[in-house]
């Protein structure tokens, strides 16, 4: 399995978008909380998780997204989840995140999704 | 494939960076019982959940402390046993959230056990019966 690798652009105005690869799990989730956490500490709202080189996801995964969703969508942002692969999806479904958070096939799809500025 | 049944085990070290060999470890044991790929991620999954719990909550991280993972995997069903030598705490006695009171209240811990649950067949522990003695967790998956 690759390692686990965060890496944050920015889309244009919209969005930023955080990039994982490897796996998710107790070990590395403090990293993206983290990440997370420095992005609203800049006042960007609008963030898209790019799934696609991700291999893995836990339950301490899916907490991450927990932590951060009322706090930004309180401040009209939002946390797109985009590209998943089959097996990681499936976690999310197996408890129900899909009625919670917003969940696209594609980045683009996505970043489509926030309003432009 | 063998579709012999084998035991094995691992002695972890009780820190999280060591999650990526408990998964590789099952990983590998599963699907050398000839079980399918679809149910061998789920048991890795399963698997994580709890050795998580055992090295955050029961051990702290703490690398001086060490459990371990036995495994007897049949094409039919797999076990899997954990034993660690730490306060005993039983993770079938922690209620399970309800998913829709869970998203309303934000929470965002205690979804592990939840996850177990959907994927095992049976979750069973048993408490050190003396001091020096290990807890056991018990984790039977069935191949439907």
């Amino acid at each position: 399995m690759k390692p686990f690798e965060l890496k944050i652009s920015k889309n244009s105005e919209s969005c930023s978008i955080i990039s994982l690869t490897g796996y998710l799990d107790a070990h590395t989730a403090p990293e993206l909380e983290k990440a997370i956490y420095e992005l609203l500490s800049d006042g960007i709202f609008n963030i898209v998780v790019d799934f696609t080189a991700l291999d893995y996801i836990s339950s301490a995964g899916l907490g991450v997204f927990m932590v951060f969703i009322e706090r930004i969508r309180e401040k009209g942002g939002d946390i797109k989840l985009a590209a998943m692969t089959e097996r990681v999806f499936s976690v999310f479904d197996l408890l129900g995140f899909p009625v919670l958070f917003n969940i696209y096939p594609t980045v683009q799809e996505a970043v489509d999704a926030f309003p432009r500025t | 494939m063998s579709s012999s049944p084998r035991d094995t085990s691992l002695t972890i070290k009780a820190t999280t960076d060591q999650l990526a060999r408990i998964r590789d470890y099952v990983f590998g044991q599963c699907v050398h019982a000839g079980i399918s790929a679809p149910a061998c991620h789920n048991l890795v999954l399963a698997v994580d959940e709890a050795c998580s719990n055992i090295i955050q909550h029961a051990y702290h991280n703490n690398p001086a402390q060490t459990f371990n993972i036995s495994i007897r995997a049949t094409k039919n069903s797999v076990t899997i046993e954990i034993t660690d030598s730490s306060p005993p705490f039983d993770p079938a006695s922690v209620p399970l959230p309800d998913m829709s009171t869970y998203f309303e209240e934000r929470r965002h811990h205690g979804l592990g056990i939840l996850l177990m649950t959907k994927i095992l067949d049976s979750i069973e522990y048993v408490p050190a019966s003396s001091e020096g003695a290990t807890n056991k967790l018990i984790l039977t998956f069935k191949v439907s």
